[in-house]
């Protein structure tokens, strides 16, 4: 007893209890809810047996069932229109704006400061505004390209197919855009600056700098942003439900909606939990990127 | 509960006041610190709807709180497309409020499932609550099984709300609103004025219940119903629905857009015409600078079979409360409002025993004829345990033909083959 307690203070068991601590919580918080997820993906569940645990099993039917809907395909390649166009679009302007206040002009930390704000916006408060700004008839966006001559007729962004998911992502690239560029100046403003020096008195012209020192020394930031905006775009939900509710017809629809809208609008829980389970596969090898980018960065 | 406290023992009884002037200091400090006037001892409710600070509920629940009658009631207000979800989510874990207000189809499938209280004998026992008071439509949404498990909260129907002036100014007769679908549509291209950011008609097909509270109604007039969605009636209502948003005589946003918005862009004239409800009657006569009516809604032809939506939400008592009496006087209350419920707040009351006095408002009190005369021919959605999926199959079809992915005969046939499936 003694032994163990002087352990716990001074030794392998001090080590222990500090792991214990974070791993339990983890497992409470984030590993019960995960598992009890996959569980129910292979379950028969509706509203009324949320509150119990042993429900009927029925092995991969949810999964069967999900494939054989016609419009799983349809969602599945939404969602990587969306995560892709959003990430691009947030890393592209993000690093543009990062290096334009790099310059570091007076005011610059300033102003970027200020872009922030688009970031600390809830979602819903977003989602209200661009609703508006896209809306069809009256929506700013029409009217302004309406006057500068790039339309000539309104687009009806939330309710025309064609356009409806593109809406939603110009309205997560501005959200996102922000949380980009803090990381990015980061990340710029940890790199040495005799690093350039050297690399001009040496003749290398602004372009060769930025592809042999930035992009390189930048190498771990960019990998930490892109798994982090995979994450926080597969998380995106707020935009969907105010702007086009995944709608016309399915046309804007991304699993992490759809997995609300078949849990909690059709009560279909199993198939909620299913596309949830589809999704942590893909959370989960963005995790990994993300953890192994930020361990190269610690090792420096 | 004071008398139970009060005791011979003379000590206990300084004890008792002792408490009580703590408990009353607490009170008051909490009085002056958040405005509650809540007494310590007070039964607590809580009450869900999806009434705004202009509706009845919000009204209803303050009025109740000034009875001082030792029940205080708390109300939070949800939005449309959440309440269903969000009582379920509270109900399965337990904290579900003790009173809600739920949308009328969606009544069958709590009731059926044993998460709302059977109010038979409370109301068998009632002096206020007597269900020979209500309409037959409504009260069918509160049954099931031969019992009732809640109280018609006020009752809707759809008509057609068009702006006089706009009729006058493009040759129409403003007396004369369309009567038959083809006469509607007719008159919304002649109405629908591009340069003037005027539409013939608003309405909503938005993919949520809205959408199938405007459609079924047309369904039902073309000889469908949501066992038999494919008829060939049902197929030429969605046909001209076609017609109007391929023409773009309503907003193509209509796919997206709720009724209360929809009519919105009527009241500030930019539609012609609208489909909704008597809930924008009282936003309507403040709102619209023009002159405006009410119609019938059109039937596929001349002397066609009548029909419109019955809407609107019903009370509940969720079975899991504490305290069913104090909720089920709560619903006592509410009801020996339903008078003054027209007059207020612009909703009608689902009851026969009531007559609705003229507000004196002159477009207001002739609207409410007409939906009056509508609701004649209101019938409910289900009632069905799982009308969601029903209605979801509905909606599906709805967005697939007007967004051209798949011809309406195509699109219903494929919503006839998911209900089949749901009602076994």
């Amino acid at each position: 007893m003694k032994r163990l307690l002087s352990s716990i203070r001074d030794g392998n068991g001090f080590d222990i209890v500090l792991v214990a601590f974070p791993l339990g919580f983890l497992f409470l918080m984030a590993g019960l809810p995960l598992l009890y997820n996959i569980l129910m993906s292979f379950q028969e569940v509706d509203m009324f047996s949320l509150g119990t645990f042993l429900r009927p099993f029925v092995g991969f039917k949810n999964y069967q069932d999900l494939f054989a809907q016609p419009e799983t395909w349809p969602i599945l390649g939404n969602t990587a229109i969306f995560v892709i166009g959003s990430i691009a679009g947030q890393f592209l302007i993000g690093f543009g704006l990062a290096l334009f206040f790099w310059v570091n002009f007076p005011g610059a930390s300033w102003l970027r400061g200020l872009f922030l704000v688009s970031w600390v916006m809830p979602g819903l408060v977003v989602g209200a505004i661009w609703n508006w700004i896209l809306s069809g008839d009256f929506g700013v966006l029409n009217f302004m390209l309406r006057e500068t001559g790039i339309i000539s007729g309104n687009i009806f962004w939330r309710s025309d197919p064609n356009y409806s998911l593109y809406a939603v992502i110009i309205a997560n690239v501005w959200l996102g855009t922000a949380f980009n560029m803090i990381l990015l100046s980061v990340g710029l403003a940890s790199i040495p600056g005799d690093l350039y020096e050297a690399a001009e008195l040496d003749g290398a012209n602004a372009w060769q700098r930025f592809w042999t020192i930035t992009l390189p020394m930048m190498r771990s930031t960019i990998g930490a942003i892109i798994s982090l905006g995979l994450i926080f775009t597969l998380q995106q939900f707020d935009l969907f439900a105010a702007i086009t509710s995944g709608g016309p017809n399915n046309s804007s629809n991304v699993t992490q909606y759809w997995a609300w809208d078949l849990s909690f609008r059709q009560y279909d829980f199993a198939k909620g939990a299913t596309i949830s389970v589809i999704m942590i596969v893909f959370v989960m090898f963005a995790s990994v990127v993300y953890v192994r980018s930020t361990r190269h960065e610690v090792r420096g | 509960m004071e008398d139970v406290g009060r005791q011979d023992n003379h000590k206990e009884e300084i004890m008792g006041i002792r408490k009580y002037a703590v408990i009353g200091a607490m009170a008051l400090a909490g009085v002056s610190m958040f405005g509650l006037s809540a007494k310590a001892e007070d039964v607590k409710l809580t009450v869900w709807s999806l009434d705004r600070d202009i509706q009845p509920a919000p009204h209803l629940v303050a009025d109740f709180n000034k009875l001082n009658n030792g029940i205080q009631i708390e109300y939070r207000q949800i939005q449309f497309d959440d309440v269903v979800s969000e009582a379920m989510r509270a109900y399965s874990t337990g904290q579900a409020p003790d009173i809600i207000a739920i949308d009328n189809p969606e009544h069958a499938l709590f009731s059926s499932r044993g998460a709302f209280l059977d109010l038979t004998d409370m109301i068998s026992k009632s002096t206020v609550i007597k269900p020979e008071n209500y309409f037959p439509g409504p009260l069918k949404s509160v049954e099931w099984d031969g019992k009732y498990y809640g109280v018609p909260k006020a009752t809707n129907t759809i008509a057609l709300y068009y702006n006089k002036d706009m009729f006058k100014a493009k040759g129409l007769d403003p007396n004369k609103p369309p009567q038959t679908w083809d006469e509607l549509v007719e008159d919304a291209r002649k109405l629908t004025d591009p340069a003037a950011n005027v539409y013939g008609l608003a309405f909503s097909a938005k993919a949520n219940e809205e959408g199938t509270f405007q459609f079924l109604p047309w369904a039902q007039m073309g000889g469908g119903s949501y066992e038999n969605i494919n008829s060939e009636g049902a197929v030429k209502a969605l046909t001209v629905w076609k017609t109007i948003m391929d023409e773009k005589l309503a907003s193509p946003d209509s796919l997206t857009r709720g009724q209360w918005d929809s009519t919105g862009t009527f009241n500030s004239g930019n539609a012609a015409m609208a489909i909704s409800g008597p809930w924008e009657l009282d936003r309507m006569s403040q709102e619209a600078k023009f002159d405006w009516g009410v119609a019938l809604l059109p039937v596929p032809q001349e002397g066609a079979e009548r029909s419109s939506a019955m809407g609107d939400f019903n009370w509940a008592i969720f079975a899991s409360t504490k305290h069913p009496e104090e909720a089920f006087k709560a619903l006592e209350y509410f009801a020996s409002q339903d008078d003054k419920m027209f007059k207020n707040y612009g909703q009608l009351p689902a009851r026969s025993d009531i007559s609705i006095p003229e507000t004196g408002h002159a477009l207001k009190d002739a609207g409410l004829k007409v939906f009056l005369e509508q609701l004649k021919y209101a019938k409910p959605r289900g009632p069905h345990p799982e009308w969601p999926k029903i209605s979801k199959a509905i909606q599906d079809a709805i967005q697939a033909a007007l967004t051209g992915q798949s011809s309406p005969k195509d699109a219903l046939d494929q919503a006839a083959e998911k209900i089949k499936a749901v009602l076994g």
